[in-house]
């Protein structure tokens, strides 16, 4: 079966890791222009505290991109984010039409403006730990996002931020 | 005068006392300290909800004031709190954040709290059920009847918020404590039971009173583009403010226009009980909670102060019990577009405070800290800090303008009071 779809395997940790560096590069059009018109995108986890599962954020493709386009009108941690992903696992469906992956990622904040520049900028913090749980859609046209979720085992989150993860 | 030298920058400002306040109050060691022992160890604190311990044998752990505290609920479905410490040796005796006493742990049996380290155990009533070779080691001088847990004052109330006080002399409810502050939510919130769907904090090195009072003052609008778009017209400018007993505020209620933010909508299909569709009410209760109702999610911030500029933040967002699975969605979507950890606004004001407290850290020199404005006592007046402030005054016996000297109470009600021209337009 992984002989089989060997290359559709190689195509999906392509498009994953193209996307982690649009959403590095803050390429928010690039980055949504990977995903299906059905996309869902979620921040998820669970909270030892409540019990409970919880979302952090959440929408679809269309209040992904308007919320994308409203970031210049925000005042924001402009501190760069930058995420080190590696896909651990692919699975394709037998048709070969949809597929899912599990990424594992840390994502690291270098300080910029979020505190006072003049001590903190340049320096890397580690931000978040997390999983991507990822499923796709595969045509013709090649493969598409079509629900993400990102599952964060860090949840003290401190200033947070208002770019998707 | 343009831009100022020492002098004139040091110096007072222009504006009557009890209208600024001086730094210091948001960095000294000594305060801090004060802060903790003279209000939060007397101070109702609403820990956490009762839907985070729904079944009997549930747990939550927290701290106030440094002192580990833990709330259980009975057998009997009543919920306690007892000081986390173990009378034996003064081990925490639970450390994880929740849980339950119905399973046993590697130390101890089903339904007992036991303390890991020598296994001494405790009832959900805090009594001591079992020590550990007692008479081997005790004969006849100690016994568990001498060795109870601190059981610490704990009521629900307002829409099943569990409220501790470590202070036994209290000597009123939390209905007496909140002095009418909550009584503009308590229909919609009374009214049926309420469930938590959010937890997040946020550890922020700024003084918790900044938090505060960025949840007191809304004439950060202009940190807001969200609030701006959504918010400004005649009806939010009439928001008032006002004053309760014991330093609570409340800021009332107008229509959001969520539909002027782009991908926003209405909220009117999920309003709380008796919340006319879309308003807004906000309640700052003394010494540093919050609690935010915006149409179909309420939240409620927890600050608990860990150093002059430190502060943990605990931000819960609440949804009625009886949501349907689409409902709940809806609510908790609401809910984090402005509130969440990714949301519009609690990043914004996360930011603000952080570069705050970048400029009042423990060293720096001692700046006025302005809120002097007077709009008949509406949403852009600053009454609501300055009433909190009156309040620590008070509690602290120190001006908050010149904290090394005597809280002036009269000196202070005189300020308040609003100037002769705006009373007159009021
Ligand atoms: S310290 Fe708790 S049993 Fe000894
Ligand atoms: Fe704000």
């Amino acid at each position: 079966m992984a002989e089989k779809h060997a290359s559709t395997i190689e195509q999906i940790k392509d498009v994953i890791y193209k996307s982690c560096l649009y959403q590095d590069d803050l390429e928010w059009n690039s980055w949504l222009d990977m995903c299906s018109d059905d996309y869902h995108y979620a921040i998820r986890a669970f909270s030892p505290e409540i019990r409970a599962d919880m979302e952090y954020m959440g929408g679809g493709l269309e209040y992904m991109k308007s919320l994308t386009q409203m970031l210049p009108k925000h005042n924001t941690d402009n501190s760069p984010l930058k995420r080190h992903c590696t896909v651990y696992k692919v699975e394709v469906a037998d048709d070969g039409k949809s597929a899912s992956a599990t990424s594992s990622f840390v994502v690291y904040q270098t300080m910029l403006d979020g505190i006072n520049s003049h001590v903190d900028a340049g320096e890397s913090r580690l931000f978040l730990v997390g999983r991507y749980n990822d499923k796709f859609e595969i045509s013709n046209e090649g493969v598409k996002f079509s629900d993400r979720e990102v599952r964060l085992d860090t949840r003290r989150l401190d200033k947070g931020s208002h770019w998707p993860i | 005068m343009s831009a100022r030298n020492h002098e004139q920058w040091t110096s007072p400002p222009k504006l009557a006392e009890g209208e600024w306040v001086d730094s210091r109050i948001y960095s000294d060691q000594t305060i801090f300290e004060e802060e903790n022992e003279k209000i939060f160890k007397h101070a109702w604190i609403p820990v956490c909800h009762e839907s985070e311990l729904k079944d009997a044998y549930d747990f939550r752990t927290m701290t106030i004031a440094n002192e580990p505290v833990i709330v259980v609920r009975g057998k009997d479905m009543q919920v306690r709190a007892f000081l986390n410490v173990c009378p034996h040796r003064g081990n925490m005796i639970e450390r994880r954040p929740s849980g339950s006493f119905k399973e046993g742990t590697p130390s101890g049996t089903p339904k007992r709290m036991t303390c890991m380290f020598h296994a001494w155990q405790f009832d959900m009533k805090g009594k001591c059920v079992y020590i550990s070779r007692q008479e081997e080691g005790y004969q006849d001088r100690l016994c568990t009847a001498d060795v109870g847990l601190r059981e610490l004052k704990c009521e629900v109330y307002f829409g099943g918020f569990v409220w501790v006080c470590l202070d036994d002399d209290i000597g009123m409810t939390v209905e007496d404590w909140a002095a009418g502050a909550l009584d503009c939510l308590a229909p919609s919130l009374n009214e049926e039971p309420l469930e938590v769907f959010h937890y997040h904090k946020a550890i922020i090195p700024c003084n918790f009173k900044l938090w505060h009072d960025t949840n007191c003052e809304f004439y950060h609008d202009f940190l807001h583009y969200h609030n701006r778009i959504t918010g400004f017209n005649d009806a939010y400018f009439a928001r008032k403010n006002s004053g309760f007993k014991n330093g609570h505020i409340n800021v009332g209620s107008f229509e959001v226009q969520y539909d002027n933010y782009e991908g926003f909508h209405s909220r009117e299909e999920l309003s709380f009980p008796h919340l006319p569709p879309n308003h807004w009410y906000m309640i700052d209760m003394f010494p540093g909670v919050n609690f935010n109702l915006r149409g179909s999610a309420l939240r409620c911030d927890l600050m608990t102060p860990l150093g002059p500029d430190k502060v943990m933040i605990e931000f819960r967002g609440l949804g009625l019990a009886s949501d349907t699975p689409a409902e709940r969605q809806t609510r908790i979507d609401h809910h984090n577009s402005i509130w969440g950890p990714f949301g519009r606004n609690l990043h914004e004001d996360l930011l603000a405070v952080t570069a705050q407290g970048s400029c009042m850290h423990p060293s720096a020199e001692k700046r006025n800290i302005l809120q002097g404005r007077h709009e008949n006592e509406t949403i852009h007046d600053e009454n609501g800090m300055r009433h909190y402030y009156h309040e620590w005054g008070r509690w602290l016996n120190r001006s908050p303008s010149n904290p090394d000297e005597e809280f002036d109470e009269a000196l202070i009600a005189a300020a308040s009071a609003k100037p002769a021209e705006v009373q007159a337009n009021a």
